[in-house]
């Protein structure tokens, strides 16, 4: 049975309101209609994760933005799943990942079933897909202009200490860095941020001169640190970020956690619906 | 063989050690390993080691090619080929099947070639002194 978790989030109401009514009519039109439950102050999405879990419901589809996923795959406590996701947001980020441009790709794509198991990554008992920012890539580049990336990208560095699959120690001091697991230019074929590959990558920005700053802040903001000189990539199953203490994690702006904090990978572990415009 | 290691100098490696990092312990790799910073341990990878000029290796290095133009104190053990590039300095034993030396690169220890204990070889390579020019 396919669940589906609609979450108004941010949207305008009138406008939740139409896509709400424009999925129902799309779910039925592609014979894949199930249960809908809709996320309100009373009930979260974690509740509805629980709901779905008692009803014997094997798919999990989220209908809102990326943080609707993210709230339901923090919900899953190793519960089994297939998942899926329907945009409400097009400026989504899961779903360029994803392959799912819009509401109707979404339902189509759902109803296409083409599954892919793919990692998860743990941090604190919470699970993700993605990535994770820390330092000045938490810093909101994408939408900077160039003398605002050159303020940010020229403050001063910090020393970061993080351990590696309990084998070795980094000292840095760098501007910040990303955990990616999957990122919008990901590919199966790519060594960097692929998906299926079990292995989490660590990218490290150092400082760059302001030539350099103004050369790559759109590579940066994309998240492509690996085409940025002096930058450090490491491939690995676990990392410790120990030092500065208090420093945060986020993912996508969100602070999901607090150095010390270790995040794993679990290999191919979530089965995942996806589009065939998927970029890995 | 030679030819393609030198091609691959450049290609983009699946672990890199930027310049101001400082690593201690033991770096295990399954793809090729590029080194500018600061390792003190060991290295180990199945593919190919890279150590740019300016990197400072306090480490054996277990790997299947190597490509040296940094600073190392450690053994190394490469199945394949090893090339110590003109401005390497090697203070450690050397065992590989294939070695290329560059003018001005310095290495001090023993060398077996193919595994064998063979021939023994202990050189430290001088850097010529340049010839002042003529006014």
């Amino acid at each position: 049975m396919y669940y589906y978790i609609l979450d108004q989030h941010n949207l305008p109401i009138d406008k939740f309101e139409r896509l709400q009514t424009e999925l129902q009519g799309l779910l039925t039109e592609f014979k894949i209609s199930g249960e809908c439950a809709r996320v309100t102050p009373l009930r979260s999405v974690a509740d509805l994760v629980d709901t779905a879990s008692q009803r014997g419901a094997k798919t999990l589809v989220a209908c809102g933005s990326d943080d609707t996923f993210n709230l339901m795959l923090a919900a899953l406590r190793g519960r089994d799943f297939t998942l899926g996701f329907i945009p409400f947001d097009e400026q989504s980020y899961l779903a360029k990942i994803l392959g799912v441009d819009n509401l109707f790709t979404g339902v189509k794509t759902v109803a296409a079933r083409r599954i892919e198991k793919i990692d998860l990554a743990r941090i604190a008992g919470n699970y993700f897909i993605s990535y994770l920012e820390f330092g000045v890539m938490s810093q909101d580049l994408k939408s900077a202009n160039w003398l605002t990336s050159l303020k940010l990208l020229s403050t001063e560095t910090k020393s970061y200490t993080i351990r590696i699959d309990d084998s070795y120690n980094v000292n840095i001091d760098a501007l910040g860095g990303l955990a990616v697991n999957i990122r919008s230019t990901s590919s199966k074929n790519e060594t960097i941020a692929n998906p299926t590959d079990a292995s989490l990558d660590l990218l490290l920005l150092e400082k760059l001169n302001k030539a350099d700053i103004l050369r790559y802040r759109k590579i940066i903001a994309m998240g492509c640190l690996e085409e940025v000189p002096k930058t450090t990539v490491i491939k690995c199953k676990k990392m410790e970020f120990l030092e500065p203490r208090g420093a945060n994690l986020t993912m996508l702006g969100r602070v999901v956690a607090k150095f010390p904090a270790t995040v794993e990978i679990i290999p191919q572990r979530l089965r995942m619906i996806v589009g065939k415009n998927r970029t890995f | 063989m030679e030819k393609m290691l030198e091609d691959n100098i450049n290609a983009p490696a699946e672990t890199v050690v930027g310049p101001s990092v400082k690593i201690q312990g033991d770096l295990n790799s399954e793809g090729n390993i590029r080194i500018e910073g600061q390792v003190t341990g060991k290295v180990k990878t199945s593919q190919s080691v890279f150590v740019n000029q300016g990197a400072k290796i306090a480490a054996d290095i277990l790997a299947g090619n190597a490509v040296i133009g940094g600073d190392i104190q450690g053994n190394l053990k490469i199945s394949g080929q090893l090339i110590l590039q003109n401005t390497a300095k090697v203070t450690g034993d050397i065992s590989c099947s294939v070695l290329r030396v560059e003018d001005g690169a310095q290495f001090t220890g023993k060398c077996a070639m193919n595994g064998d204990t063979g021939p023994v070889v202990s050189t430290k390579k001088e850097k010529v002194p340049q010839l002042e020019a003529e006014e």
